[in-house]
Protein backbone atom coordinates (compact mmCIF):
# COMPACT_ATOMS: atom_id res chain seq x y z
CA UNK A 1 0.00 0.00 0.00
CA UNK A 2 2.88 2.65 1.25
CA UNK A 3 5.21 1.54 -1.70
CA UNK A 4 2.28 1.57 -4.15
CA UNK A 5 1.90 5.25 -3.00
CA UNK A 6 5.47 6.15 -3.06
CA UNK A 7 5.55 4.86 -6.65
CA UNK A 8 2.39 6.55 -8.09
CA UNK A 9 3.66 10.16 -5.91
CA UNK A 10 5.99 10.99 -8.30
CA UNK A 11 4.35 10.06 -11.55
CA UNK A 12 1.51 12.12 -10.39
CA UNK A 13 3.93 14.77 -9.67
CA UNK A 14 5.16 14.60 -13.10
CA UNK A 15 1.88 14.77 -14.97
CA UNK A 16 0.87 17.49 -12.67
CA UNK A 17 4.12 19.54 -13.61
CA UNK A 18 4.00 18.76 -17.17
CA UNK A 19 0.54 20.56 -17.56
CA UNK A 20 1.81 23.26 -15.55
CA UNK A 21 3.26 26.20 -17.16
CA UNK A 22 3.10 30.05 -19.00
CA UNK A 23 1.35 28.80 -21.39
CA UNK A 24 -1.61 26.65 -20.71
CA UNK A 25 -1.96 23.47 -22.70
CA UNK A 26 -4.62 20.81 -22.54
CA UNK A 27 -4.06 17.18 -21.06
CA UNK A 28 -4.86 15.92 -24.79
CA UNK A 29 -2.40 18.17 -26.39
CA UNK A 30 0.57 17.35 -23.89
CA UNK A 31 -0.39 13.70 -24.43
CA UNK A 32 0.09 13.75 -28.15
CA UNK A 33 3.29 15.69 -28.41
CA UNK A 34 4.52 13.44 -25.73
CA UNK A 35 3.19 10.66 -28.23
CA UNK A 36 4.64 11.87 -30.90
CA UNK A 37 8.45 13.02 -30.40
CA UNK A 38 9.37 13.63 -33.84
CA UNK A 39 6.87 15.81 -34.73
CA UNK A 40 7.80 19.58 -35.29
CA UNK A 41 5.33 22.80 -34.05
CA UNK A 42 5.37 24.85 -30.94
CA UNK A 43 3.40 22.46 -28.93
CA UNK A 44 6.28 20.12 -29.97
CA UNK A 45 9.15 22.74 -28.94
CA UNK A 46 7.40 23.86 -25.03
CA UNK A 47 6.60 19.96 -24.23
CA UNK A 48 10.03 18.43 -24.97
CA UNK A 49 12.18 21.55 -24.73
CA UNK A 50 10.75 23.61 -22.06
CA UNK A 51 8.82 20.83 -19.76
CA UNK A 52 9.82 17.71 -20.14
CA UNK A 53 13.43 18.62 -19.49
CA UNK A 54 12.60 20.75 -16.81
CA UNK A 55 10.40 17.56 -15.07
CA UNK A 56 13.26 15.39 -15.58
CA UNK A 57 15.56 17.90 -13.48
CA UNK A 58 13.31 18.68 -11.04
CA UNK A 59 12.95 15.17 -10.51
CA UNK A 60 17.25 14.73 -10.50
CA UNK A 61 17.35 17.50 -8.00
CA UNK A 62 14.51 16.20 -5.49
CA UNK A 63 15.60 12.54 -5.46
CA UNK A 64 19.78 13.51 -5.28
CA UNK A 65 19.32 15.76 -2.11
CA UNK A 66 17.03 13.33 -0.40
CA UNK A 67 19.60 10.59 -0.78
CA UNK A 68 22.38 12.57 0.36
CA UNK A 69 20.44 13.99 3.38
CA UNK A 70 19.57 10.05 4.55
CA UNK A 71 23.41 8.64 3.48
CA UNK A 72 24.45 11.62 5.53
CA UNK A 73 22.60 11.77 8.55
CA UNK A 74 22.16 8.00 8.60
CA UNK A 75 26.19 8.39 8.18
CA UNK A 76 26.61 10.93 10.97
CA UNK A 77 23.63 9.36 13.24
CA UNK A 78 22.62 13.18 13.50
CA UNK A 79 19.11 14.18 12.27
CA UNK A 80 20.44 17.38 11.86
CA UNK A 81 22.53 16.96 8.94
CA UNK A 82 21.58 18.36 5.42
CA UNK A 83 23.18 17.68 2.12
CA UNK A 84 24.94 21.46 2.14
CA UNK A 85 26.62 20.02 5.05
CA UNK A 86 30.01 18.70 4.20
CA UNK A 87 30.74 22.47 2.13
CA UNK A 88 30.12 20.76 -1.27
CA UNK A 89 26.98 23.25 -2.23
CA UNK A 90 29.11 26.16 -0.35
CA UNK A 91 31.97 25.41 -2.78
CA UNK A 92 29.99 24.90 -5.77
CA UNK A 93 28.25 28.10 -5.18
CA UNK A 94 31.30 30.13 -4.52
CA UNK A 95 33.16 29.05 -7.95
CA UNK A 96 29.93 29.66 -9.86
CA UNK A 97 29.72 32.95 -8.64
CA UNK A 98 33.44 34.04 -8.96
CA UNK A 99 33.25 32.30 -12.70
CA UNK A 100 29.88 34.29 -13.12
CA UNK A 101 31.49 37.23 -11.83
CA UNK A 102 34.81 36.81 -14.12
CA UNK A 103 32.32 36.76 -17.15
CA UNK A 104 33.20 32.73 -17.92
CA UNK A 105 30.78 31.78 -20.69
CA UNK A 106 27.49 30.23 -19.15
CA UNK A 107 27.92 27.07 -20.74
CA UNK A 108 30.82 26.51 -18.47
CA UNK A 109 29.98 27.44 -15.15
CA UNK A 110 28.33 24.30 -14.42
CA UNK A 111 31.37 22.22 -14.48
CA UNK A 112 33.28 24.96 -12.83
CA UNK A 113 30.68 23.99 -9.78
CA UNK A 114 31.14 20.62 -10.25
CA UNK A 115 34.78 20.44 -9.64
CA UNK A 116 34.60 22.79 -7.26
CA UNK A 117 32.09 20.75 -5.10
CA UNK A 118 33.90 17.74 -5.46
CA UNK A 119 37.01 19.52 -4.52
CA UNK A 120 35.40 20.77 -1.39
CA UNK A 121 34.25 16.89 -0.41
CA UNK A 122 37.80 16.22 -0.43
CA UNK A 123 39.20 18.55 1.32
CA UNK A 124 36.38 18.38 4.12
CA UNK A 125 36.93 14.62 4.11
CA UNK A 126 40.82 14.79 4.37
CA UNK A 127 40.50 17.71 7.04
CA UNK A 128 37.68 14.92 9.18
CA UNK A 129 40.35 12.00 8.82
CA UNK A 130 41.42 10.48 11.79
CA UNK A 131 42.96 6.61 11.69
CA UNK A 132 41.41 4.91 8.63
CA UNK A 133 38.27 6.90 8.94
CA UNK A 134 36.42 9.86 9.35
CA UNK A 135 35.42 11.18 12.59
CA UNK A 136 31.91 12.46 12.72
CA UNK A 137 32.51 15.49 14.65
CA UNK A 138 35.45 16.47 12.59
CA UNK A 139 33.59 16.24 9.91
CA UNK A 140 30.41 17.92 10.69
CA UNK A 141 33.47 21.02 12.02
CA UNK A 142 35.51 21.18 9.02
CA UNK A 143 32.15 21.33 6.95
CA UNK A 144 30.60 24.47 8.67
CA UNK A 145 34.14 26.18 8.59
CA UNK A 146 34.64 25.92 5.24
CA UNK A 147 30.70 26.65 4.30
CA UNK A 148 31.47 30.04 6.06
CA UNK A 149 34.41 30.40 3.88
CA UNK A 150 32.97 29.77 1.06
CA UNK A 151 29.35 32.05 1.66
CA UNK A 152 32.18 34.86 2.81
CA UNK A 153 33.93 34.52 -1.15
CA UNK A 154 30.42 34.72 -2.43
CA UNK A 155 29.48 37.94 -0.88
CA UNK A 156 32.57 39.20 -1.78
CA UNK A 157 31.54 37.99 -5.53
CA UNK A 158 28.52 39.75 -5.21
CA UNK A 159 30.15 42.77 -3.70
CA UNK A 160 33.13 43.21 -6.15
CA UNK A 161 30.26 42.15 -8.99
CA UNK A 162 30.48 44.49 -12.10
CA UNK A 163 27.40 45.14 -12.97
CA UNK A 164 23.78 44.31 -11.56
CA UNK A 165 23.34 41.99 -14.65
CA UNK A 166 25.88 39.69 -12.95
CA UNK A 167 25.21 40.24 -9.60
CA UNK A 168 21.18 39.22 -10.55
CA UNK A 169 22.48 36.30 -12.11
CA UNK A 170 24.85 35.01 -8.97
CA UNK A 171 21.68 35.42 -6.57
CA UNK A 172 19.07 33.52 -8.85
CA UNK A 173 21.86 30.16 -8.38
CA UNK A 174 22.24 31.37 -4.46
CA UNK A 175 18.30 31.12 -4.24
CA UNK A 176 17.89 28.05 -6.01
CA UNK A 177 16.01 27.98 -9.17
CA UNK A 178 15.72 25.45 -12.44
CA UNK A 179 15.01 28.45 -14.98
CA UNK A 180 16.97 27.92 -18.29
CA UNK A 181 18.05 24.50 -17.40
CA UNK A 182 17.48 21.73 -20.01
CA UNK A 183 18.86 18.97 -21.80
CA UNK A 184 22.54 19.90 -21.80
CA UNK A 185 22.69 19.98 -18.68
CA UNK A 186 20.76 17.71 -17.32
CA UNK A 187 22.92 15.16 -19.86
CA UNK A 188 25.94 16.47 -17.90
CA UNK A 189 24.82 16.13 -14.59
CA UNK A 190 22.82 12.72 -14.82
CA UNK A 191 25.39 10.40 -14.61
CA UNK A 192 27.13 11.29 -11.54
CA UNK A 193 23.70 11.82 -9.75
CA UNK A 194 23.23 8.11 -11.29
CA UNK A 195 26.32 6.56 -9.87
CA UNK A 196 25.54 8.54 -6.15
CA UNK A 197 22.19 6.99 -5.91
CA UNK A 198 23.70 3.67 -6.89
CA UNK A 199 26.44 4.07 -4.68
CA UNK A 200 23.49 5.29 -1.67
CA UNK A 201 21.56 2.11 -2.52
CA UNK A 202 24.82 -0.12 -2.13
CA UNK A 203 25.37 1.16 1.54
CA UNK A 204 21.76 0.43 2.85
CA UNK A 205 23.18 -2.36 4.68
CA UNK A 206 25.70 -0.69 6.35
CA UNK A 207 23.68 1.94 7.36
CA UNK A 208 20.84 -0.03 9.01
CA UNK A 209 23.94 -1.69 11.08
CA UNK A 210 25.26 1.86 11.85
CA UNK A 211 21.52 2.94 13.45
CA UNK A 212 23.17 0.63 16.55
CA UNK A 213 26.19 2.66 16.70
CA UNK A 214 29.16 2.46 15.19
CA UNK A 215 31.26 0.07 18.21
CA UNK A 216 28.34 -2.65 17.58
CA UNK A 217 28.01 -2.00 13.56
CA UNK A 218 32.11 -2.90 13.86
CA UNK A 219 31.44 -5.91 16.00
CA UNK A 220 28.75 -7.05 13.31
CA UNK A 221 31.87 -7.04 11.12
CA UNK A 222 31.00 -3.66 8.94
CA UNK A 223 34.40 -2.06 7.73
CA UNK A 224 33.29 1.31 9.26
CA UNK A 225 35.81 3.50 7.39
CA UNK A 226 35.27 1.85 4.08
CA UNK A 227 31.41 1.95 4.57
CA UNK A 228 32.13 5.72 5.52
CA UNK A 229 34.09 6.38 2.48
CA UNK A 230 31.67 5.23 0.50
CA UNK A 231 28.95 7.05 1.54
CA UNK A 232 30.62 10.29 1.81
CA UNK A 233 31.22 9.78 -2.24
CA UNK A 234 27.82 8.75 -2.47
CA UNK A 235 26.50 11.94 -0.88
CA UNK A 236 29.01 14.33 -2.25
CA UNK A 237 28.28 12.97 -6.17
CA UNK A 238 24.88 13.57 -5.62
CA UNK A 239 25.33 17.14 -3.59
CA UNK A 240 27.41 18.55 -6.52
CA UNK A 241 25.28 17.33 -9.20
CA UNK A 242 22.14 18.88 -7.86
CA UNK A 243 23.42 22.06 -7.40
CA UNK A 244 24.91 21.88 -10.59
CA UNK A 245 21.54 21.62 -11.75
CA UNK A 246 19.69 23.88 -9.63
CA UNK A 247 21.76 26.03 -7.32
CA UNK A 248 21.33 25.89 -3.68
CA UNK A 249 17.38 24.27 -2.91
CA UNK A 250 17.38 23.45 0.66
CA UNK A 251 14.98 21.91 2.91
CA UNK A 252 14.07 18.83 0.68
CA UNK A 253 17.69 17.45 2.17
CA UNK A 254 16.90 17.77 5.47
CA UNK A 255 13.08 17.34 6.08
CA UNK A 256 12.50 14.61 3.27
CA UNK A 257 14.49 11.89 5.10
CA UNK A 258 12.08 12.82 8.45
CA UNK A 259 9.21 12.19 6.63
CA UNK A 260 10.60 9.19 5.01
CA UNK A 261 11.35 7.66 8.46
CA UNK A 262 8.00 8.76 9.56
CA UNK A 263 6.24 6.58 6.66
CA UNK A 264 8.26 3.92 6.35
CA UNK A 265 10.69 3.91 9.18
CA UNK A 266 14.49 3.31 9.24
CA UNK A 267 15.47 0.36 7.31
CA UNK A 268 17.37 2.13 4.58
CA UNK A 269 16.85 -0.37 2.22
CA UNK A 270 13.07 0.94 2.62
CA UNK A 271 14.10 4.61 3.47
CA UNK A 272 16.33 5.32 0.36
CA UNK A 273 14.02 4.45 -2.28
CA UNK A 274 10.93 6.05 -0.35
CA UNK A 275 13.48 9.24 0.25
CA UNK A 276 13.85 9.35 -3.36
CA UNK A 277 10.80 9.32 -4.46
CA UNK A 278 9.21 11.85 -1.95
CA UNK A 279 11.94 13.98 -2.56
CA UNK A 280 11.50 13.94 -6.58
CA UNK A 281 7.65 13.91 -6.23
CA UNK A 282 8.02 16.86 -3.49
CA UNK A 283 10.41 18.72 -5.82
CA UNK A 284 8.43 18.55 -9.43
CA UNK A 285 5.55 19.49 -7.27
CA UNK A 286 7.19 22.77 -5.96
CA UNK A 287 8.70 23.29 -9.29
CA UNK A 288 5.46 23.31 -11.08
CA UNK A 289 3.99 25.81 -8.29
CA UNK A 290 6.89 28.00 -9.28
CA UNK A 291 6.32 28.14 -12.77
CA UNK A 292 2.25 28.82 -11.87
CA UNK A 293 2.11 31.08 -9.37
CA UNK A 294 3.46 34.62 -10.85
CA UNK A 295 3.20 33.12 -14.59
CA UNK A 296 5.03 34.74 -16.82
CA UNK A 297 7.34 35.12 -14.08
CA UNK A 298 9.02 32.57 -12.35
CA UNK A 299 9.74 31.89 -8.29
CA UNK A 300 12.56 30.41 -7.24
CA UNK A 301 12.52 26.85 -6.14
CA UNK A 302 14.35 27.38 -2.27
CA UNK A 303 11.89 30.53 -1.75
CA UNK A 304 9.24 28.76 -2.24
CA UNK A 305 10.33 25.36 -0.68
CA UNK A 306 11.14 27.47 2.53
CA UNK A 307 7.36 28.99 2.56
CA UNK A 308 5.74 26.16 2.72
CA UNK A 309 7.46 23.69 3.04
CA UNK A 310 9.33 24.90 6.81
CA UNK A 311 6.13 25.73 8.51
CA UNK A 312 4.53 22.41 7.61
CA UNK A 313 7.06 20.42 9.11
CA UNK A 314 7.61 22.41 11.82
CA UNK A 315 3.97 21.86 12.89
CA UNK A 316 4.48 17.97 12.16
CA UNK A 317 7.08 18.06 14.73
CA UNK A 318 6.27 20.82 17.06
CA UNK A 319 2.93 19.57 17.91
CA UNK A 320 1.76 19.13 21.30
CA UNK A 321 3.52 16.44 22.81
CA UNK A 322 0.85 13.62 23.66
CA UNK A 323 -0.22 13.92 19.61
CA UNK A 324 3.46 13.22 18.89
CA UNK A 325 4.08 10.25 20.88
CA UNK A 326 0.64 8.61 19.80
CA UNK A 327 1.88 9.16 16.32
CA UNK A 328 5.56 8.13 16.69
CA UNK A 329 4.19 4.12 18.30
CA UNK A 330 2.04 3.79 15.48
CA UNK A 331 4.03 4.90 13.00
CA UNK A 332 7.26 3.80 14.21
CA UNK A 333 9.00 7.24 13.63
CA UNK B 1 38.37 -22.16 21.23
CA UNK B 2 40.00 -18.76 22.22
CA UNK B 3 43.67 -18.15 22.68
CA UNK B 4 45.96 -15.82 24.04
CA UNK B 5 49.59 -15.25 23.62
CA UNK B 6 51.79 -13.08 25.23
CA UNK B 7 49.03 -10.14 24.07
CA UNK B 8 50.33 -6.15 25.08
CA UNK B 9 47.57 -3.40 24.62
CA UNK B 10 47.95 0.27 24.69
CA UNK B 11 45.08 2.80 25.29
CA UNK B 12 45.99 6.11 24.42
CA UNK B 13 50.02 5.25 23.82
CA UNK B 14 50.14 3.79 27.36
CA UNK B 15 50.36 0.41 27.84
CA UNK B 16 47.45 -0.75 29.87
CA UNK B 17 47.87 -4.77 30.00
CA UNK B 18 51.31 -6.36 29.10
CA UNK B 19 52.08 -9.78 28.14
CA UNK B 20 48.79 -11.93 28.84
CA UNK B 21 48.67 -15.84 28.78
CA UNK B 22 45.48 -17.63 28.18
CA UNK B 23 43.54 -19.72 26.75
CA UNK B 24 39.65 -20.38 27.17
CA UNK B 25 37.95 -24.01 25.66
CA UNK B 26 34.72 -24.25 24.04
CA UNK B 27 32.02 -24.28 25.97
CA UNK B 28 33.73 -22.45 29.08
CA UNK B 29 32.12 -19.83 30.87
CA UNK B 30 34.57 -17.41 32.45
CA UNK B 31 34.27 -13.97 34.12
CA UNK B 32 36.81 -11.09 33.56
CA UNK B 33 37.00 -8.82 37.03
CA UNK B 34 38.97 -6.25 37.76
CA UNK B 35 38.68 -2.98 38.87
CA UNK B 36 37.11 -0.12 36.55
CA UNK B 37 39.99 0.78 34.01
CA UNK B 38 41.69 -2.39 34.61
CA UNK B 39 41.59 -3.03 30.82
CA UNK B 40 38.54 -5.33 31.09
CA UNK B 41 36.75 -3.90 28.69
CA UNK B 42 39.66 -3.30 26.10
CA UNK B 43 40.80 -6.85 26.59
CA UNK B 44 36.68 -7.88 25.05
CA UNK B 45 37.19 -5.87 22.62
CA UNK B 46 40.85 -6.90 21.44
CA UNK B 47 39.50 -10.33 21.25
CA UNK B 48 36.44 -9.34 19.33
CA UNK B 49 38.78 -7.32 16.50
CA UNK B 50 37.93 -4.36 18.04
CA UNK B 51 41.03 -3.21 19.56
CA UNK B 52 44.49 -3.47 17.75
CA UNK B 53 47.18 -5.45 19.77
CA UNK B 54 50.87 -3.54 20.10
CA UNK B 55 52.14 -6.96 20.70
CA UNK B 56 51.08 -10.80 20.73
CA UNK B 57 48.59 -12.83 19.04
CA UNK B 58 45.29 -14.18 19.37
CA UNK B 59 43.72 -16.71 18.04
CA UNK B 60 39.98 -18.03 17.56
CA UNK B 61 39.75 -21.94 17.20
CA UNK B 62 43.24 -22.03 15.80
CA UNK B 63 43.22 -19.05 13.06
CA UNK B 64 45.00 -16.27 14.11
CA UNK B 65 42.38 -13.59 14.75
CA UNK B 66 44.45 -10.74 12.91
CA UNK B 67 43.99 -12.63 9.70
CA UNK B 68 40.60 -12.79 9.88
CA UNK B 69 38.21 -10.75 7.75
CA UNK B 70 35.71 -8.67 9.63
CA UNK B 71 32.88 -10.73 8.50
CA UNK B 72 34.15 -13.70 9.11
CA UNK B 73 35.52 -12.66 12.65
CA UNK B 74 31.95 -11.53 13.28
CA UNK B 75 30.64 -14.94 12.70
CA UNK B 76 32.75 -16.36 15.11
CA UNK B 77 32.61 -13.84 17.97
CA UNK B 78 29.82 -11.38 19.30
CA UNK B 79 30.38 -8.57 21.24
CA UNK B 80 27.42 -7.46 23.67
CA UNK B 81 27.97 -4.21 24.62
CA UNK B 82 25.19 -1.98 26.99
CA UNK B 83 26.89 1.13 26.31
CA UNK B 84 23.92 3.45 25.79
CA UNK B 85 23.74 5.20 22.36
CA UNK B 86 21.46 7.45 20.08
CA UNK B 87 18.42 5.30 19.14
CA UNK B 88 16.49 6.42 16.50
CA UNK B 89 13.38 5.05 17.00
CA UNK B 90 13.70 1.57 16.55
CA UNK B 91 11.77 -1.80 17.08
CA UNK B 92 12.88 -4.30 19.35
CA UNK B 93 13.09 -6.93 15.91
CA UNK B 94 14.85 -4.52 14.01
CA UNK B 95 17.82 -3.80 16.56
CA UNK B 96 17.74 -7.75 16.88
CA UNK B 97 18.12 -8.41 13.15
CA UNK B 98 21.37 -6.51 12.80
CA UNK B 99 22.91 -9.23 14.15
CA UNK B 100 22.35 -10.96 11.03
CA UNK B 101 24.80 -8.76 9.21
CA UNK B 102 27.61 -11.28 8.83
CA UNK B 103 25.66 -13.55 7.70
CA UNK B 104 24.82 -11.30 4.08
CA UNK B 105 26.80 -10.02 1.22
CA UNK B 106 26.73 -6.03 1.01
CA UNK B 107 25.11 -6.47 -2.01
CA UNK B 108 22.00 -9.20 -0.75
CA UNK B 109 19.38 -6.92 0.45
CA UNK B 110 16.70 -9.38 0.83
CA UNK B 111 17.17 -11.49 4.00
CA UNK B 112 18.25 -14.77 3.93
CA UNK B 113 16.00 -17.36 4.71
CA UNK B 114 17.04 -18.30 7.59
CA UNK B 115 17.07 -14.58 9.13
CA UNK B 116 13.79 -15.04 10.55
CA UNK B 117 14.62 -17.82 12.43
CA UNK B 118 17.75 -16.98 13.73
CA UNK B 119 16.28 -13.37 15.16
CA UNK B 120 12.95 -15.33 16.67
CA UNK B 121 15.23 -17.95 18.12
CA UNK B 122 17.18 -14.77 19.96
CA UNK B 123 14.12 -13.09 20.81
CA UNK B 124 13.13 -16.35 22.54
CA UNK B 125 16.23 -17.12 24.39
CA UNK B 126 16.14 -13.54 25.95
CA UNK B 127 12.49 -14.30 26.43
CA UNK B 128 12.09 -11.31 24.41
CA UNK B 129 9.35 -12.25 22.27
CA UNK B 130 6.29 -10.22 23.54
CA UNK B 131 8.96 -7.33 23.02
CA UNK B 132 9.55 -7.57 19.38
CA UNK B 133 7.04 -4.87 18.40
CA UNK B 134 7.72 -2.70 20.68
CA UNK B 135 9.95 0.42 20.03
CA UNK B 136 13.46 0.10 21.58
CA UNK B 137 13.37 3.74 23.23
CA UNK B 138 10.37 2.33 25.39
CA UNK B 139 12.44 -0.61 27.01
CA UNK B 140 13.92 -0.75 31.01
CA UNK B 141 17.47 -0.92 31.46
CA UNK B 142 17.01 -4.50 31.66
CA UNK B 143 15.15 -5.40 28.92
CA UNK B 144 17.91 -2.83 26.75
CA UNK B 145 20.28 -5.72 27.95
CA UNK B 146 18.54 -8.92 26.61
CA UNK B 147 18.05 -6.79 23.35
CA UNK B 148 21.96 -6.23 22.94
CA UNK B 149 22.64 -9.87 23.80
CA UNK B 150 19.66 -11.04 21.67
CA UNK B 151 21.57 -9.20 18.74
CA UNK B 152 24.67 -10.94 19.68
CA UNK B 153 22.82 -14.36 19.56
CA UNK B 154 21.45 -13.60 16.49
CA UNK B 155 25.13 -13.70 14.93
CA UNK B 156 24.62 -17.06 15.60
CA UNK B 157 28.53 -17.21 16.65
CA UNK B 158 30.06 -20.09 18.75
CA UNK B 159 31.51 -17.40 20.67
CA UNK B 160 29.93 -14.58 23.17
CA UNK B 161 31.72 -11.77 24.57
CA UNK B 162 30.17 -9.52 26.79
CA UNK B 163 30.87 -6.39 28.79
CA UNK B 164 29.35 -5.87 31.65
CA UNK B 165 25.94 -7.19 31.01
CA UNK B 166 24.68 -7.04 34.62
CA UNK B 167 25.66 -3.48 35.67
CA UNK B 168 22.52 -1.03 35.93
CA UNK B 169 20.52 -4.39 36.73
CA UNK B 170 18.69 -5.30 39.83
CA UNK B 171 19.58 -8.84 41.67
CA UNK B 172 16.94 -10.50 40.24
CA UNK B 173 17.07 -9.19 36.76
CA UNK B 174 21.34 -9.45 36.52
CA UNK B 175 21.16 -13.54 37.96
CA UNK B 176 18.27 -13.92 35.22
CA UNK B 177 20.78 -12.91 32.51
CA UNK B 178 23.80 -14.73 33.82
CA UNK B 179 21.12 -18.05 34.35
CA UNK B 180 20.65 -17.39 30.46
CA UNK B 181 24.83 -17.36 29.98
CA UNK B 182 25.09 -20.34 31.70
CA UNK B 183 22.60 -21.77 29.56
CA UNK B 184 24.06 -21.29 26.68
CA UNK B 185 27.40 -22.77 27.82
CA UNK B 186 25.81 -26.18 28.17
CA UNK B 187 24.41 -25.49 24.83
CA UNK B 188 28.24 -25.41 23.40
CA UNK B 189 28.74 -21.92 22.95
CA UNK B 190 32.05 -20.20 24.81
CA UNK B 191 31.34 -16.55 26.83
CA UNK B 192 33.77 -14.47 28.14
CA UNK B 193 31.99 -12.21 30.43
CA UNK B 194 33.36 -8.63 32.00
CA UNK B 195 31.40 -8.48 35.86
CA UNK B 196 31.84 -6.16 38.74
CA UNK B 197 30.30 -8.57 41.35
CA UNK B 198 32.83 -10.85 42.85
CA UNK B 199 29.87 -12.64 43.94
CA UNK B 200 27.78 -13.08 40.36
CA UNK B 201 31.15 -14.51 39.22
CA UNK B 202 31.34 -16.52 41.74
CA UNK B 203 28.49 -17.95 41.35
CA UNK B 204 27.82 -18.83 37.70
CA UNK B 205 31.40 -18.94 35.88
CA UNK B 206 33.75 -22.11 35.09
CA UNK B 207 36.82 -19.62 36.07
CA UNK B 208 37.58 -16.20 36.88
CA UNK B 209 40.16 -13.91 34.99
CA UNK B 210 41.79 -11.28 37.50
CA UNK B 211 43.32 -8.31 35.89
CA UNK B 212 45.36 -6.08 38.16
CA UNK B 213 48.05 -4.58 38.07
CA UNK B 214 48.42 -4.49 34.06
CA UNK B 215 48.44 -8.05 34.09
CA UNK B 216 46.42 -11.10 34.33
CA UNK B 217 46.47 -11.73 38.22
CA UNK B 218 44.99 -15.31 37.80
CA UNK B 219 42.93 -17.51 35.27
CA UNK B 220 41.30 -20.09 37.59
CA UNK B 221 37.89 -21.63 39.44
CA UNK B 222 36.59 -19.49 41.59
CA UNK B 223 37.69 -20.76 44.75
CA UNK B 224 40.95 -20.38 43.70
CA UNK B 225 41.12 -16.99 42.24
CA UNK B 226 38.70 -15.11 45.32
CA UNK B 227 41.30 -15.50 47.54
CA UNK B 228 41.50 -12.50 50.35
CA UNK B 229 45.12 -11.85 49.46
CA UNK B 230 44.27 -11.88 45.72
CA UNK B 231 41.32 -9.85 45.92
CA UNK B 232 42.87 -7.24 47.80
CA UNK B 233 45.93 -7.27 44.94
CA UNK B 234 43.19 -6.30 42.70
CA UNK B 235 41.09 -3.62 43.93
CA UNK B 236 43.32 -2.53 46.35
CA UNK B 237 40.82 -3.24 49.57
CA UNK B 238 40.66 -5.87 52.19
CA UNK B 239 37.56 -8.31 51.50
CA UNK B 240 36.17 -10.63 54.23
CA UNK B 241 33.97 -14.07 53.56
CA UNK B 242 31.62 -13.24 56.59
CA UNK B 243 29.32 -10.98 57.02
CA UNK B 244 26.45 -11.10 60.08
CA UNK B 245 23.97 -10.37 57.35
CA UNK B 246 24.58 -12.16 54.23
CA UNK B 247 25.74 -16.00 54.03
CA UNK B 248 29.49 -17.56 54.46
CA UNK B 249 29.73 -17.84 50.73
CA UNK B 250 29.44 -13.90 49.88
CA UNK B 251 32.40 -12.26 49.95
CA UNK B 252 31.87 -8.33 51.27
CA UNK B 253 34.63 -5.57 50.97
CA UNK B 254 35.84 -4.25 54.13
CA UNK B 255 36.81 -0.82 53.42
CA UNK B 256 39.37 0.83 55.91
CA UNK B 257 36.87 3.17 57.92
CA UNK B 258 38.62 6.14 60.48
CA UNK B 259 41.81 6.63 61.22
Amino acid sequence: MRAAALAVLPLLAAVSSLLVGSTSLSPAAVASALLHPHATGVLHTIVWQLRLPRVCIAATVGASLALCGAVLQGMLRNPLVDPYLTGVSAAAAAAIAIAIVAGVSAAATPGIGFVAGLGAALLVAALARRGGGIDSNRLILAGVSLSTLFAAIVTLALVRAQSNEYASTVVAWLAGSMAGRGWPELATAAPYAALGALLAFAVAAPLNALRVGELRARAVGLNVNRAQWIMLAASSLLAASSVVLAGLVGFIGLIVPHIGRRIVGSDARVLLPACASIGAALCMFADAVCRWIVAPAELPIGVLLAFIGVPAFLYLYLRPASAVRRDTVSRRL
Amino acid sequence: MIELRGVTLDVGGRALLRDIEARVATGEFVALLGRNGAGKTTLLRAIAGLHCLRLGAISIDGAPSAQLRALDRAKRIAFVTGDEIFLESLLVRDVVSIGRFPHHRWWQWNAAPNDDAAVDCALAAVRLEPFAQRLFSTLSAGERQRVWIALGLAQETPILLLDEPTSHLDVGVAHEILALLRRLTREGKTVVCALHDINEAACYADRIALLGDGALLALAPPDAVLTEPLLQRAYGIAFARRSALLPDSVLVAQPHVGT
